[in-house]
């Protein structure tokens, strides 16, 4: 036989030589999987299935998810390739999302209760038995104050429903949930340089400052900012340095993880600006020219934040504090990102502020891999609106707290309880204190079963959480696969407008909250006579968003809501490299962000008619547009002077330090030995108290040890698995120890998520002790494997308020842990509603008005006091 | 609130007694089966009536029904009629729509979830056999228990009309139609379910209802020598040795879990 003149070798050669020319061959067949979704396929059948593009709510990133519905039901989510932020990704929450929709606990119809407050009994009746109970409660308590009518939501998407219900009649009483979020962190940034968040560029940054941020689980915005912290690292090689408690997922992905002493990563901050300003490492220019205060004033007043000053406080020694700024100084572009761990505290906002200083006296605001502005779009409002309440609210806008732009809903119940101001109707929306406020069910739960209190609660919800439970009447919302809402979240330094939409009908006589808001409008003002029907005048939620969205320059001309239908979001920046996982422009490139937004130079037609001021502010129609600098008319900041303000006037007029600062937590200072601070934390599969149901997510994280440090472990002797008992002022739980080197000696922390005694029955597990109710033969309760649901350590959790930014200081518990004794079950839990009071009033003595307010901040000792303030007039949301 | 499109079978008066169906049915014995089922679609579809808590309540009905077994207490012979009506809205709130509770739909007893395969199968049958869902006083699923037993009714009245009017082809038609419901949906769940209401209900109206929706399902299945596996089992335990999961559940996963080292 003759050997073929064609060999295998002869193969190697020729695909060598010919690399160039087969990449550039024409390849019309791919597998499937390098379309990175869009699309997808009954394996069985292979017919295609139907792709509904939407927002994600399962958490609040607001990821662009595509819905694939077979057979009318949802049977599988996954990202949206059109979405420039989120790019086709999707995590392990919205992958999930659909089990909201069909879970066998959804409230499916109007409930009303039977029994007392929390028994369990309800009498099902119909929407009109309903919308009529609630429509006389309404016009009971409109009869004697607007203000008595009362709503708190948790997450409100509903692009701007919720606040035209209420001013619709003419309450103020609007409070949100941000105090136990993050709003310290807004309230650090604000003043300063106008949004409440910043947009770190992480793919194209040389170096991360991280303090207190765990993006690659849980943080804003964790989905779409871990995929850029993977880019910078892999493809940019950047570095990254973690300052936290607790070793994240983040922390350990990091270059460097520093545990530091809660609540004192402001002063490592500081301490590290301190370094820069001493050597000369700022960026003076940036200073000089974008800030309302000089270098030479900026290094006068960080003389004093030495780096040994802020490792006797935080416990990172000085050389890290010293090498690590230097670092951050000497590496462009360099960028930072925060979260909860500066802001939760009692002076979140300053710790929040200090680490901000950073980025700016460095100089890498607005750059190519710096620490940019957020990037969002807006949308209109249907016409006509209902004007501002009359009356401003107490409990929305607490005098003692005058600068927590995002209220203190926290302290709440205690202003109730006082008689600060009276309820008659409390709406409860997307919100669950009972279980997610600190206190739980020893504050909200107490607040919540007093009828004289809260005379009559209702809940707009889809699940029975905690505080559902303790409704008077359940008005059964939609889960968000279900519902019509606008979205646009500054998740990326493209800015885009989205959209959820129902995925298919509602399940049973469930109504998403603008159709049942408006029906309880058009009850209580049926001919429009109260002038309250003139604002709810819509066909239905879809024509409500065409309101909202067929009349956007750009959206208007790609076809306004249907566009939106068809692609989920608005615009679309390019195409979704299969290679790259990039967006990638028409030759290719990946597509480019715009840097510099506040040194966007103002059109000739801004400018006519426009002031400049001495200070180069210019002016127009009394409203501050720009700023000039450098004899160019520029954007410059969303500020009231356009600017950086690194000195914020404003805190001043209540006493605080206007200047970036310090304080230390006194009842830190004045720790034992045997004590520790309680911290809590979220894992990447739960968010706060909402997902415990949800079928998958509570697979894979159902219950939550107290993870404990070995060397503090040794001392309780205590290992893994051995019940322990935490202490705190308030009161105690007992729970599972997890010993591990990835938390700091001085700190005891529990995720957050578990230990539901509401919320359904794979949340709380009820199933598995009482199978008088549901039956275990549910075939997902067959496989639910585990008997730990967890334990819940918010009922210990005292009471914090960030005197500036209103925030609750999680991260401030002193608690003092021991090896459960005889008596101790897994799970015992005891606090006590007066214990809680006094935390209360502690608190309160922080507040301008409080008698510690000038104890705290000696350097104000020629603020004339609270006396010397300047009442500022109220009103509205 | 299951509407026959082709025959607009009026909704008869309830003959409360469970026959089984002998191996050749007359058109009376369809009719008492379907006057069964109707009576038990009743009780669960939604909650009761004043007028169907009175007709209940006639003597003539108590006695049927306690011939057949059933053993009212006098949480339901007692309470005037609008107190009894309140009682078990509030028995049939908490048990069938209100969290926690366990929703009498095919969907979620045999996968866990609402609106899932079942659903669009029945709806599919339905459609096919010409019926379709009217309105009630409250949405109902078309797997909802009192759906199916509506249904179920449907076919059997249809099998007595075809018997009436001499058409043999047309009842084995409908008997098969009759067995194959059965077999694909009502009969692969009710039994055990049926049990669970039985021991789950706190007043006596639930509980004898689901002793008869049980015994008749059995009886049904019996007569027409089918059968089918109870997959809703209605055991109140599941032992963890039957748990299906595939990988080993006693295997540790946070490291906190009692077993792990």
């Amino acid at each position: 036989m003759e050997m073929p003149k064609v060999t295998r070798r002869t193969f190697l050669k020729v695909s060598a030589g010919t690399t160039a020319a087969a990449a550039a061959a024409p390849r019309l067949l791919n597998a499937m999987e390098h379309e990175l979704g869009g699309k997808d396929f009954n394996p069985e059948t292979l017919a295609e299935r139907k792709a509904i593009p939407v927002n994600c709510h399962v958490c609040n990133i607001q990821d662009g998810a595509i819905a694939f519905v077979e057979n009318g039901r949802v049977v599988k989510l996954e990202g949206n390739p059109e979405h420039v932020s989120t790019r086709g990704r999707l995590c392990a929450k919205g992958n999930a999302g659909m089990w909201y929709s069909y879970d066998p606990d959804r409230i499916l119809y109007p409930l009303k209760r039977v029994g007392a407050r929390g028994e369990g009994k309800w009498k099902r009746i119909t929407w009109d038995e309903a919308l009529a109970e609630v429509a006389q409660k309404l016009d009971a308590a409109l009869k004697e104050d607007p203000n008595t009518i009362m709503l708190k939501y948790g997450r409100n998407r509903t692009g701007g429903t919720i606040d035209r219900f209420m001013k619709t009649l003419g309450s103020a009483t609007v409070v949100n949930h941000t105090s136990v979020c993050e709003s310290s962190k807004k309230i650090g940034m604000e003043p300063t340089w106008g949004p409440d968040i910043e947009t770190p560029d992480f793919a194209n940054t040389k170096y991360v400052l991280n303090f207190g941020s765990n993006v690659l689980e849980a943080s804003y915005f964790h989905n779409p900012l871990s995929q850029r912290v993977t880019e910078g690292r892999v493809d940019n090689h950047m570095k990254i340095v973690t300052f936290d408690v607790r070793l994240s997922n983040t922390a350990g992905f990091s270059d460097e993880w520093i545990p530091v002493f809660p609540g004192t990563d402001g002063a490592v901050a500081l301490a590290m600006g301190h370094v820069i300003l001493r050597d000369n490492l700022q960026d003076s220019d940036f200073i000089e020219t974008w800030t309302n205060v000089s270098v030479k004033d900026l290094k006068e007043h960080y003389r004093q934040f030495t780096p040994e000053w802020a490792s006797k406080i935080s416990g990172v020694p000085a050389e890290t504090i010293e090498r690590i700024a230097r670092e951050f100084a000497l590496t462009k572009p360099a960028t930072l990102f925060t979260y909860r761990g500066p802001a939760k505290h009692l002076y979140g906002s300053y710790n929040e502020k200090a680490c901000m200083m950073l980025p700016i006296m460095t100089g890498n605001i607005e750059t190519r891999g710096g620490y940019c502005l957020p990037r969002g779009m807006g949308w209109p409002q249907p016409g006509p609106q209902p004007g501002k309440p009359a009356k401003d609210s107490y409990l929305s806008h607490p005098p003692d707290y005058p600068l927590a732009g995002h209220k203190v809903s926290h302290l709440v119940p205690f202003w109730i309880a006082e008689g600060k101001q009276k309820i008659n109707v409390y709406f409860t929306y997307q919100d669950n204190p009972v279980y997610t406020n600190p206190g739980a069910r020893a504050v909200w739960g107490k607040l919540f079963k007093d009828e004289k209190l809260l005379p009559y609660i209702v809940s707009m919800s889809s699940h029975m959480g905690e505080e559902t439970a303790l409704a008077d009447i359940i008005l059964p919302d939609c889960p968000y696969l279900e519902r019509w809402e606008p979205e646009s979240m500054p998740n990326s330094l493209w800015p885009w407008l989205g959209i959820r939409q129902p995925v298919h009908a509602s399940l049973g006589e469930s109504r998403e909250n603008r159709i049942l808001l408006r029906d309880i409008i058009h009850k209580l003002d049926p001919d429009g006579k109260r002038g309250m029907k003139q604002y709810w005048n819509f066909k239905d939620a879809e024509d409500y968003m065409k309101q909202h969205f067929d009349n956007i320059p750009g959206l208007k001309e790609a076809g306004g809501l249907e566009f939106l239908k068809k692609h989920g979001c608005w615009p679309i920046y390019g195409k979704l490299d299969p290679k790259t996982g990039k967006v990638t422009d028409k030759t290719g490139r990946e597509i480019k962000a715009d840097y510099g937004l506040h040194k966007k130079e103002l059109a000739d037609a801004d400018m006519a008619g426009a002031v400049v001021g001495k200070d180069g502010v210019i002016s127009k129609n009394g409203k501050a547009i720009g700023v000039k600098r450098n004899g160019k008319n520029y954007v410059g900041f969303p500020t009231g002077n356009r600017i950086i303000n690194i000195r914020v006037d404003q805190w001043a007029e209540y006493g605080f330090n206007p200047m970036p600062t310090f304080k230390r937590i006194p009842w830190h200072e004045t720790m034992k030995e045997d004590e520790m601070i309680l911290s809590t934390f979220k894992l990447n599969v739960h968010k706060q108290s909402r997902t415990a149901a949800v079928k998958w997510l509570a697979e894979i994280a159902h219950s939550n040890p107290a993870w404990m440090n070995p060397a503090t472990a040794k001392k309780l002797g205590v290992k893994t698995g051995d019940l322990v008992r935490i202490e705190t002022r308030v009161g105690h739980m007992v729970t599972k120890a997890y010993v591990t080197e990835g938390i700091h000696p001085k700190v005891v922390s529990i995720p957050t998520a578990f230990g539901h005694w509401e919320y359904g029955r794979l949340a709380t597990l009820k199933l598995k002790d009482k199978p008088a109710y549901g039956g275990t033969e549910d075939p997902d309760l067959q496989n639910v494997w585990w008997d730990d649901r967890g334990v819940h350590p918010n009922d210990i959790i005292p009471v914090v308020a960030d005197p500036i930014g209103g925030s609750q200081g999680w991260y401030d518990t002193v608690a003092k842990v021991t090896k459960a004794g005889p008596n101790d079950k897994y799970g015992d839990i005891e606090a006590s509603w007066e214990k809680h009071v006094e935390a209360f009033k502690e608190t309160m003595r922080y507040a301008y008005t409080g008698d510690l307010h000038r104890k705290m901040h000696p350097e104000m000792a020629a603020w004339g006091g609270p006396a010397s303030v300047k009442h500022k007039e109220g009103g509205g949301h | 609130m299951l509407n026959d499109l082709a025959l607009e079978t009026a909704v008869r008066a309830p003959l409360p007694l469970p026959v089984a169906a002998p191996e050749v049915a007359t058109q009376e014995d369809c009719l008492a089966r379907a006057g069964v089922c109707r009576l038990l679609a009743g009780a669960f579809i939604e909650e009761p009536s004043a007028a169907f808590i009175d007709a209940l309540r006639q003597p003539e009905s108590l006695h049927s029904l306690e011939e057949a077994g059933l053993h009212f207490e006098k949480d339901f012979t007692a309470p005037d009629t609008a107190a009894l009506y309140e009682a078990l809205s509030i028995e049939y709130s908490t048990l069938f729509t209100a969290s926690g509770g366990f929703p009498p739909v095919e969907s979620v007893r045999l996968t866990g979830r609402y609106q899932q395969e079942p659903l669009f199968a029945v709806k599919e049958t339905y459609k096919r056999a010409g019926f379709e869902l009217g309105k009630g006083r409250f949405f109902v699923f078309e797997d909802q228990l009192g759906v199916e037993l509506t249904f179920i009714a449907g076919l059997l009245e249809r099998c007595a009309a075809a018997l009436g009017a001499g058409d043999p082809a047309e009842y084995r038609r409908q008997e098969r139609e009759l067995k194959r419901f059965w077999t694909v949906h009502l009969g692969k769940w009710v039994r055990g379910y049926a049990r669970l209401i039985e021991r789950a209900a706190e007043h006596s109206f639930y509980r004898e209802m689901a002793r008869l929706l049980g015994d008749f399902a059995e009886a049904e299945i019996f007569a027409l020598r089918l059968r089918i596996d109870d997959q809703d089992k209605g055991r109140l335990v599941v032992p963890k040795s039957e748990v299906k999961v595939e990988f080993n559940p006693d295997e540790p996963v946070c490291g906190a879990c009692p077993g792990s080292k």
